[in-house]
């Protein structure tokens, strides 16, 4: 068994003439929560739009448990068990939480053909979750995700992640937008998350978030990996921040 | 409003909300329900023949043709899409209709069968010019408006076709056969409006298709993202409306026994209407089919209102219009009250 969930290799993506990565090699092991920092444009979201199938690489490769994966949309990311959540654009708005929870494998109750949706089963499985990521059964499952605050739409959807056993969870900015109550609790969540068996991509601009969760630290800058390996108990947080923006003048 | 759990220790805030009868009203079918319950009384009290049987059976008629357009205009617009070619659908398969049979090249059951699959042919071009070229379906559906009524106009020279009398074929008997209910006389037309309206009903309400479809119109970004597909979902909506407007076109052809190529103008406004007004949202993601029944009976029996009253038909399209807004303003006043509660 390989030692790593995801491994990609030599991963290099140009958007027409500009490169946005540039021979990326990168792994997340298992039941581990990697912190992906770089300063805006390094390349981070389009790391990990490639493994959730939303981009593909130019060039390079992806392992799944050791063995080569061929992810070319968002589908087939799922169907590998990685989850990107994005900020808001995971959920449907108009949609109840039920109905967002279940999107695209709603499961069927009855005779196929008549594609009827097992409501009960459905709402049964949202309650639970909802307690399961910490989120009172104050909120029924039938609410829309549109009257849900920010943190709660993230509750929905690392609980969606949850739900469907997703190996790997990507969290893109996820604490943007949100106040320190719902910051910690979806910090909280991540891991929970991990301690449950999952491993997770995490970016945020806010370093301080970082270090509070993750196990690893890898940093980006003008699409190239300049460390992957930081412990962010060893580290200082402005060791790292002068990673991040990279020596002023000259130095390699 | 809503809170988290995790957050704090020590009593948890006080949970507010919105109480059961702003919660009802909120429902997006209580707005046109009570506006048709007015009409119908407003309207009976001037003239009590206009509750009358025969006044209602003639209402409906018309009614359920144009409601059999709105009905799959519905899923289509909380998909996210438009069809303007219904009215020239319609026009355009009752002539093709008539003139395939005129011609002696085929039964009156081929024909039919062959209007259907051409009609289907034209949703499928809308389809596929939204989803995989990428042109607003507006546009599109703009374009085959043009060209399917140009084609309805050449393919009889601008002459209404001949429409044999419908008596003695089965066909015509199951699209618009008449059916005596006590002093209601009303046609096939309308059971075939009702089975739709609840089949799309169910199909919206409580199945898998009817997740998608409101997903692809409410965030067709994260619909694909989960595995939806959106591109296909909107695909058989085009289909459907197609053939459903020709289903429409042809059933009114052998009421009226007339197949006019200009037949069905204007009605893709009226339809899309009907839709709005019933709460559909013109943005995608939300609206009922109950909803756009009650939008249908509005319009329809606001028309029949009016001309019963004395006001002249032309001026139909005042309230039309005049309904429409208030009933948007109505939506819009409703989410904004929906977002500050929640
Ligand atoms: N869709 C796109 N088309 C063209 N260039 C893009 C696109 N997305 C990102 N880029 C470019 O790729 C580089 C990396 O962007 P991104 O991955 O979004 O960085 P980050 O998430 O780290 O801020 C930037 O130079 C950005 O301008
Ligand atoms: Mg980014």
């Amino acid at each position: 068994m390989a030692e790593e969930l995801v491994r990609m290799e030599h991963i290099s993506k140009f958007y027409g003439r500009v490169q946005a990565l540039r021979d990326i090699t990168v792994g997340v092991r298992y039941q581990e929560i990697v912190g992906l920092l770089g300063d805006n444009g390094a390349g981070k979201s389009t790391l990990i739009k490639i493994l959730s199938g939303v981009v593909q690489a130019t060039s390079g490769e992806i392992f799944l448990h050791g063995r080569k994966a061929d992810i070319r949309t968002t589908a087939d990311a799922i169907a590998s068990g990685i989850e990107t959540i994005y900020q808001d654009s995971a959920l449907v708005p108009q949609l109840s939480i039920t109905r967002n929870l279940f999107l695209g494998r709603e499961p069927i109750k009855g005779f196929r053909l008549f594609n009827r949706m097992d409501h009960a089963l459905m709402d049964q499985a949202a309650r639970a979750l909802l307690l399961k990521v910490g989120v009172t059964k104050d909120i029924p499952p039938a609410t829309a995700i549109s009257a849900l605050s920010g943190g709660e739409r993230q509750a929905v959807a690392i609980a969606r992640a949850l739900y469907f056993d997703s190996e790997l969870i990507i969290l893109d900015e996820p604490t943007n937008n949100l106040g320190v109550a719902e910051t910690r609790s979806v910090l909280n969540f991540v891991r929970n998350a991990r301690d449950s068996g999952h491993s997770c991509i995490l970016i945020a601009h806010n370093i301080h978030h970082v270090f509070q969760v993750v196990d690893r630290i890898v940093v980006l800058r003008h699409g190239t990996v300049v460390a992957d390996d930081i412990d962010p108990r060893k580290t200082s947080i402005e060791e790292v921040e002068r990673i991040i923006t990279g020596p002023d003048a000259a130095e390699p | 409003m809503l809170k988290l759990v995790k957050a704090e220790a020590g009593s948890p805030p006080p949970v507010r909300r919105p109480s059961r009868l702003l919660r009802l009203l909120s429902r997006p079918e209580v707005g046109p329900l009570i506006l048709l319950v007015l009409e119908l009384s407003a309207f009976g009290t001037i003239r009590p023949l206009y509750l009358s049987p025969f006044n209602i059976s003639n209402v409906l008629d018309f009614t359920v043709e144009l409601g059999l357009i709105a009905l799959p205009t519905t899923l289509l617009m909380i998909a996210g899409e438009f069809d303007l070619s219904v009215g020239s659908v319609f026009g355009f398969s009752a002539v093709l209709m008539w003139t395939l049979f005129n011609s002696g090249a085929t039964s009156l059951g081929l024909a039919f069968v062959i209007t259907l699959a051409v009609a289907g042919g034209i949703g499928l071009i809308n389809g596929w010019f939204v989803t995989q070229v990428r042109v607003s379906s507006f546009l599109v559906t703009l374009g085959t408006l043009l060209v399917v009524r140009g084609a309805a106009l050449y393919l009889t020279q601008g002459f209404p076709q001949r429409t044999w009398s419908a008596a003695g074929s089965r066909l015509a008997a199951v699209l618009a056969g008449e059916i005596h209910i006590g002093r209601f006389h009303v046609y096939m037309s309308l059971f075939w409006f009702i089975v739709a309206a609840i089949v799309l009903h169910y199909v919206l309400a409580e199945t898998k298709a009817g997740n998608w479809i409101q997903a692809a119109g409410g965030n067709p970004g994260s619909a694909l993202a989960r595995g939806v597909n959106v591109g296909r979902t909107k695909m058989v909506l085009f289909v459907l409306t197609a053939m459903l407007a020709a289903a429409s076109g042809i059933t009114s052809s052998i009421r009226t026994s007339a197949a006019n190529p200009n037949s069905g103008t204007g009605y893709e406004l009226e339809v899309i209407a009907m839709v709005v007004i019933g709460g559909t949202a013109l943005t995608g993601g939300r609206g009922t089919i109950i909803g756009t029944v009650l939008g249908i009976f509005i319009l329809r029996s606001m028309h029949s209102g009016l001309v019963m009253i004395g006001v002249p038909g032309l001026a139909y399209e005042i309230f039309v219009g005049a309904i429409i807004l208030a009933m948007v303003a109505l939506q819009a006043w409703l989410d904004r009250r929906q977002q500050a509660e929640g």
